[in-house]
């Protein structure tokens, strides 16, 4: 793949939280367009590389480049005026604060007021519940709709690339298809996603490629519909079907 | 019927106390620093309006600009330079952050300004109004009154404002907010900011209620302190019902236990509500 397609490139990345370190050359890329999952087991890193593609977490060596430009030492700021929005596992909503204030709070950087408003209706058109519940408190949402919420804050920064961590997790199977047919709309439009998803099933079956994470290094990646049918894979990540 | 009176006088002194416990509250709220300079950032308030008046023959409601101007400027140095510092530390490292910056700015003006206390005398008063048993200088209700708006100004702002919006944000997820873009250290620095302008432009107001001198912060700080907690923490309206409150309960129990026992009362209340109803009473977690 080109360089200059891909939207986000991690290359031999490194991380650590204090002296213990996370993640291991970490190599990931994510195309322009293209949806892509990271899956694996609990505390194998997923959370904390999107951490760093998000400028929560600084890396420690290796390389992160956003649309080819290194991106070492910069904040959270800068990666959303590049493009990428983060949204966190359990959602992060701010819960005494209404819905429509959520998701303001997604376009915090922008002020091209007229495009805000449209951008708002938009959606509320994806996901017409949030109109409903616009002058709700975040917090009185149910988990379902916290997450609607959540991605809506997320896509009214305008992304190019949306970074998703758990997007199902402890939500009602119903809850999760709505998200689902949400995702592809919203890759519709161009953008790509970035899936963090514990639904293994799920997770290869939404997207083109896919990475596998284990104790802090990718060790295995390739084309999410032969990873599916990977005899190795079915056996780790699937053994409780 | 002398209640009437009392009641007016507690409600007119209650309006001020708002002014001085939002900016307070403010800053506990969002930024969890307990301000021990807040006491003095309204004695220098009033030493604003003061020589502003005496000097400049500047009207104290006028010097509510400049007095609030001057210190939010200060606040946001204190808190960019200084407190930034040290905002994720323990509340008691904030708190003896701030204590030791109290001692050093509150001896400045003692030295400064001396302890004697002054009197801002203002030269055309406005008269005053007689309302059936009740008298009040008409000043002290445009002091009130304009305390009341500024506190609403406050409470508009950050309710529909996108910088309000983001200091709320930062009281309820730091981690949140910067992943909105929002750049936190500078909430902080405006937020606190914001606080000091509260009392700077509360100090100018007083001015012309109380008398002047720096040994007066510790008093105010306390009345802050008192009034967040009976209206509970980080809420503008909050602080505008416990100031309410605490001005009309000062007044009664002025004329009830004497004068010299306002502070003793405020502080039993303090306890009082501590024991019963430690999330204020207006008992709301949220911010408004």
């Amino acid at each position: 793949m080109s360089t200059s397609a891909a939207k986000l490139h991690a290359q031999n990345l490194q991380a650590a939280y204090g002296d213990v370190q996370v993640l291991w050359d970490v190599s990931l890329t994510v195309n322009r367009g293209e949806m892509v999952c990271i899956v694996g087991s609990n505390g194998a890193g997923k959370s904390t590389f999107l951490r760093c593609a998000s400028g929560l977490l600084g890396i420690t060596g290796g390389q992160l480049l956003v649309d080819g430009e290194d991106m070492a030492g910069a904040l959270p700021d800068a990666f959303l005026r590049r493009k990428i929005a983060h949204v966190p596992e359990g959602r992060r909503l701010f819960r005494a604060m209404s819905v429509r204030d959520n998701l303001l709070m997604g376009a915090y950087l922008r002020h091209d007021k007229a495009q805000i408003r449209q951008d708002l209706e938009h959606v509320y058109e994806i996901f017409p519940i949030l109109a409903e519940r616009r002058d709700q408190y975040g917090g009185t949402l149910s988990g379902g709709e916290q997450q609607m919420c959540a991605i809506g804050r997320g896509i009214m920064s305008r992304p190019e690339l949306l970074m998703i961590d758990e997007l199902s997790l402890g939500l009602a199977p119903r809850a999760v298809e709505l998200l689902i047919i949400a995702l592809q709309t919203i890759r519709k439009s161009g953008t790509a996603i970035l899936l963090i998803e514990q639904d293994v099933m799920t997770a290869l079956e939404l997207t083109e490629r896919a990475y596998v994470l284990d104790r802090g290094r990718v060790v295995k990646a390739g084309v999410s519909a032969v990873m599916a049918d990977d005899p190795a894979i079915r056996d780790a990540y699937m053994g409780q079907l | 019927m002398i209640y009437f009176q009392v009641l007016a006088n507690g409600l007119v002194l209650g309006g001020l106390y708002a002014c001085i416990a939002a900016g307070f509250s403010l800053v506990w709220g969002v930024l969890n620093v307990i301000n021990i300079l807040h006491g003095t950032f309204i004695v220098l308030g009033s030493y604003i309006a003061l020589f502003s008046y005496n000097f400049l023959g500047i009207h104290p409601f006028i010097s509510v600009i400049t007095a609030g101007a001057l210190l939010y400027l200060i606040g946001h140095l204190v808190q960019s330079s200084l407190i930034n510092r040290v905002i994720a530390a323990p509340v008691l490292m904030t708190l003896t952050l701030t204590f030791g910056l109290d001692l050093l700015l509150n001896n400045l003006m003692l030295v400064a300004f001396k302890a004697d206390y002054r009197k801002l005398v203002l030269d055309n008063p406005l008269g005053r109004l007689e309302l059936g048993p009740i008298f009040m200088p008409l000043d002290r209700i445009a002091a009130m009154g304009l305390a009341l708006l500024l506190t609403f100004l406050l409470h508009r702002l950050l309710r529909d404002s996108r910088i309000g919006r983001a200091i709320i944000a930062v009281r309820m997820d730091r981690e949140a907010a910067s992943l909105m873009g929002v750049n936190v250290s500078r909430i902080n620095a405006i937020t606190f900011g914001l606080g000091a302008m509260m009392a700077g432009a509360a100090g100018s107001l007083l001015s012309i209620v109380y008398p002047i001198s720096p040994l007066n912060s510790g008093m105010f700080l306390g009345k802050a302190f008192v009034i967040c907690v009976l209206g509970g923490l980080g809420s503008v309206p909050g602080a505008i019902v416990g100031g309410l409150a605490l001005g009309v309960i000062e007044s009664f129990g002025a004329i009830w236990f004497g004068p010299e026992h306002a502070v003793t009362i405020s502080f039993t209340l303090l306890i009082l509500i501590l024991i019963f109803r430690p999330a204020g009473l207006m008992g709301k977690r949220g911010f408004e």
